[in-house]
C-alpha cells in the first residue's frame, strides 16, 4: 500500500519546517546564550575568551562565502555522490560475495541485497566502472570547493555550544576525514601507487561505510538549510551577475557569509566557472581510458591512456604473464585443462579445444579501475564445457589459473555466468592466438563480469551442479 | 522534552541520528578490525583533515592573496587595467594546474611506475612532461584572452 500525501498536509510538512529555520534564527539573533545546554558555564566561559587569529570572524574575509554558494556546490555532491558510493556497493556485488570471491570476504551486514550479477546488457561492469571513477574525480573539485566554502566554521567561535553539537561536530571530522580517505586511496589506486601500505579493496570499502554513516547524517541535518538557502537566490540571476555587480550574500546565522568582506575580485558565477573548469579538466585527462579504445589516447594523465602495443593483441594488459609467474613450459604442448563435474575428471589439450564448436562474441572487459577495453573474442562456450563435463545445468564454477598465488589465481562464476551464450574459455582474440600475456593457451571471457575475474592462462574448470 | 533540550542542546531526533551516525561507522571499524587497518585509517582521517586545514588550505588562500595584492597594486597604476583585471588570468590556469597536479600528482612524480610496469609491461609515458606543457597552454591561453580583453576594452 502506497501512502500519499494529501496537499493540506504537504503544507503542514513544509511550513513545519520553515517554522522551524524562523524560531533558530529568532533564537540566535536575540540571544546566543539561550541556546547553550549542559553544562552552560563552561560554553559561556569559551564564548567570552575567543583565542586570536582564524578563530576571531573578520579574519574571513571572502565576500563569496555565504549559504547559497556552499548549498549549489552542497546539491551537485548530494546529486553526484550516492551515484559514486552505489557503484561501488554494486561492484563489490558484482565480485560475487555469495561465491566467496568479492574482496573483503566477510563484511557482515555492510553490503547491498546480494543477487546474482547478470551477464546483459553486456556493457553493465564497463558502465558501472566508469561511472564510479570518472564521476568520482569530476566531483574532486567540488568537494575542495565545497570544503573551502564552509572553512570559517571549522574555526567558528565558541566551537559548541552544547552536547549535541560537539557530537555534530564529531560527526563533520568522520565526515571530511572519510571523503579525503576515499578520494585518496582511490586515486592512488588508479595510479598504480600504493604508498599508503594499505590494501586498497578493504580500506576503500571500509571506508566508505564511515562515508555513508557520516554523508547520511549531514544530508538529514542539512538538507532543510540547503533547501532555504538554494531559493534565497535565484542562480539565473547570479549567471547574468558581473564582477562589479558581485556583492556578498546577506548576514546568516550559519556564520558563513564575512562580517568584514574585502572587495570581490572574481565574481559569484567566475567562481562556479572556476570550479566546473577543474572538474572538467580533472575528467578530460583520465575520461577517454573509459570511454572507448579509440579515444585511450586523449587520457593524457592517466597511466590507462596507452595502447598496449600494435597488432590484433595490442590492447592494455592488466597482469603479465612473467608478473604472475608464467612459465614458458606451463603453456607449452603439455598444457592441459582439467574440466571436473559429475564423474571423473575429463583432460582436454588445446587441440582438442580447438576441435569444439567455436563461438565468437564482441564483448568489453573493464577493470575495477574504470579503464576497459572492447575486443573480438573466439573460443569455446562455457556452457559447452559444463554439459562436456556431465553438468549441463551448473550452480556455479571455479575457474583456476596456473598463476601462483595472487588474489586472482582463482575466481568463481555463478551458473547463470556460465551458461550465458557469450561466456567463453577464449582461445583466440582478433582472429589470433592470445598472446601470452593476455592469457594464451586459454583465459575466461564473461559479458559483464569485472576484468580479474576474466581468469589468463586457465589451468582447471570445476563445474558445480545445483 | 524542554529539560533534554536544555540538556542536549537539541530535539532528540538529532541524537538519534547521530547515534546512528556513530553506530555504523563503528560498526564499520569494528569489521574491519581484523588487521592494522582501523588504527592506520584514524591516522589517515586526523592526518587529512589536519592537512587540509591547517597546511593545504591557509597555503592556497596565502598565495591567493599575495596574488590579488599584487596584481592590485599594478592595477591601480594603470587606467585600463582597471577595467580588466589580471588576477584572474593568473588565478584560472593556476587553479586548473595545481588541481591536475593534486590528482594526478602519483603517475606525474611517477609514484607507481614499478607497479605499473609490472602489471602492464609498459613504460609510464612522461607525464610530468605533460602536465608541464598543459600548464604552459593554460598559461598562453590564459595570456591570450587577456590581451583579446584588453584591446576591446
Amino acid at each position: 500500500m502506497t501512502r500519499r500525501l494529501v496537499p493540506s498536509q504537504i503544507r503542514k510538512r513544509s511550513s513545519v519546517l520553515s517554522d522551524n529555520v524562523r524560531l533558530y534564527r529568532r533564537t540566535v539573533s536575540t540571544d546566543p546564550g539561550k541556546l547553550n545546554g549542559f553544562p552552560k558555564p563552561l560554553w559561556a566561559w569559551l564564548a567570552r575568551h575567543p583565542p586570536p587569529g582564524p578563530f576571531r570572524s573578520h579574519t574571513w574575509r571572502s565576500p563569496l562565502r555565504g549559504p547559497w554558494l556552499t548549498s549549489v556546490f552542497a546539491l551537485v555532491l548530494l546529486v553526484g555522490l550516492p551515484v559514486v558510493t552505489v557503484t561501488g556497493l554494486l561492484s563489490y556485488v558484482a565480485y560475487a560475495p555469495q561465491l566467496g570471491t568479492a574482496l573483503p570476504t566477510d563484511v557482515g551486514w555492510l553490503h547491498l541485497p546480494i543477487f546474482d550479477w547478470p551477464t546483459r546488457p553486456v556493457w553493465l561492469y564497463r558502465l558501472n566502472q566508469g561511472l564510479h571513477v570518472s564521476l568520482g574525480i569530476l566531483l574532486v573539485p567540488v568537494v575542495l570547493a565545497k570544503l573551502w566554502s564552509v572553512i570559517p566554521k571549522l574555526f567558528s567561535w565558541p566551537p559548541a555550544r552544547s552536547v549535541a553539537q560537539v557530537v555534530e561536530r564529531l560527526s563533520l571530522a568522520l565526515l571530511v576525514g572519510s571523503i579525503l580517505f576515499e578520494i585518496v586511496t582511490g586515486v592512488l589506486n588508479i595510479q598504480y601507487d600504493y604508498v599508503l601500505g594499505l590494501d586498497f579493496y578493504t580500506a576503500h570499502y571500509y571506508g566508505a561505510w564511515v562515508f555513508i554513516a557520516a554523508f547520511l547524517v549531514h544530508v538529514t541535518l542539512k538538507l532543510p538549510i540547503m533547501v532555504s538557502s538554494l531559493r534565497s537566490r535565484s542562480l539565473r540571476k547570479e549567471l547574468r551577475t558581473p564582477l562589479a555587480e558581485t556583492r556578498p550574500e546577506p548576514i546568516d546565522i550559519h556564520g558563513l557569509v564575512a562580517t568584514d568582506p574585502a572587495p570581490a575580485t572574481i565574481s559569484r558565477r567566475g567562481l562556479l566557472a572556476l570550479v566546473a573548469g577543474g572538474s572538467l579538466a580533472v575528467t578530460a585527462v583520465s575520461l577517454g581510458a573509459s570511454l572507448s579504445d579509440n579515444l585511450r589516447g586523449t587520457a593524457l594523465l592517466s597511466p590507462r591512456g596507452q595502447s598496449g602495443g600494435d597488432g590484433p593483441n595490442g590492447f592494455p594488459v592488466n597482469k603479465t604473464a612473467s608478473t604472475a609467474g608464467i612459465r614458458a613450459t606451463d603453456v607449452g604442448p603439455s598444457w592441459r585443462l582439467t574440466l571436473t563435474g559429475a564423474g571423473g575428471p575429463m583432460v582436454l589439450d588445446r587441440a582438442a579445444l580447438l576441435a569444439m564448436p567455436q563461438r565468437t562474441a564482441h564483448l568489453p572487459i573493464a577493470c575495477v579501475e574504470g579503464w576497459s577495453t572492447t575486443q573480438t573474442w573466439t573460443g569455446v562456450r562455457l556452457a559447452d564445457l559444463a554439459a562436456a563435463s556431465g553438468v549441463p545445468d551448473p550452480s556455479s564454477a571455479r575457474v583456476t589459473s596456473l598463476q601462483i598465488g595472487g588474489l586472482f589465481s582463482e575466481a568463481a562464476l555463478t551458473g547463470g555466468q556460465v551458461r550465458d551464450a557469450d561466456a567463453l574459455l577464449a582461445l583466440k582474440v582478433n582472429g589470433v592466438d592470445l598472446s601470452l600475456d593476455h592469457g594464451f593457451p586459454a583465459r575466461i571471457i564473461v559479458p559483464a563480469l569485472p576484468g580479474v575475474h576474466n581468469t589468463k592462462w586457465v589451468r582447471a574448470i570445476e563445474f558445480r551442479g545445483a | 522534552m524542554r529539560r533534554f533540550r536544555a540538556f542536549y542542546g537539541a530535539h532528540p531526533a538529532h541524537m538519534l541520528v547521530l547515534v546512528a551516525c556513530f553506530g555504523l561507522a563503528g560498526y564499520a571499524v569494528w569489521h574491519a578490525s581484523r588487521g592494522p587497518l582501523p588504527v592506520r585509517m584514524a591516522v589517515f582521517f586526523v592526518a587529512a583533515v589536519i592537512v587540509h586545514d591547517l597546511v593545504a588550505y591557509p597555503t592556497y588562500a596565502a598565495v591567493d592573496r599575495l596574488l590579488a595584492t599584487v596584481t592590485a597594486r599594478r592595477e591601480a597604476q594603470s587606467r585600463t587595467a582597471q577595467r580588466v583585471t589580471v588576477v584572474n588570468h593568473v588565478r584560472v590556469p593556476l587553479v586548473i594546474s595545481g588541481l591536475l597536479l593534486l590528482v594526478f600528482g602519483s603517475v606525474i612524480v611517477g609514484g607507481g611506475e614499478a607497479t605499473y610496469q609490472r602489471a602492464s609491461g609498459l613504460d609510464f609515458a612522461p607525464y610530468l612532461l605533460r602536465w608541464l606543457l598543459i600548464t604552459i597552454a593554460l598559461f598562453l591561453a590564459s595570456a591570450l584572452v587577456y590581451l583579446w580583453r584588453r584591446s576591446r576594452a
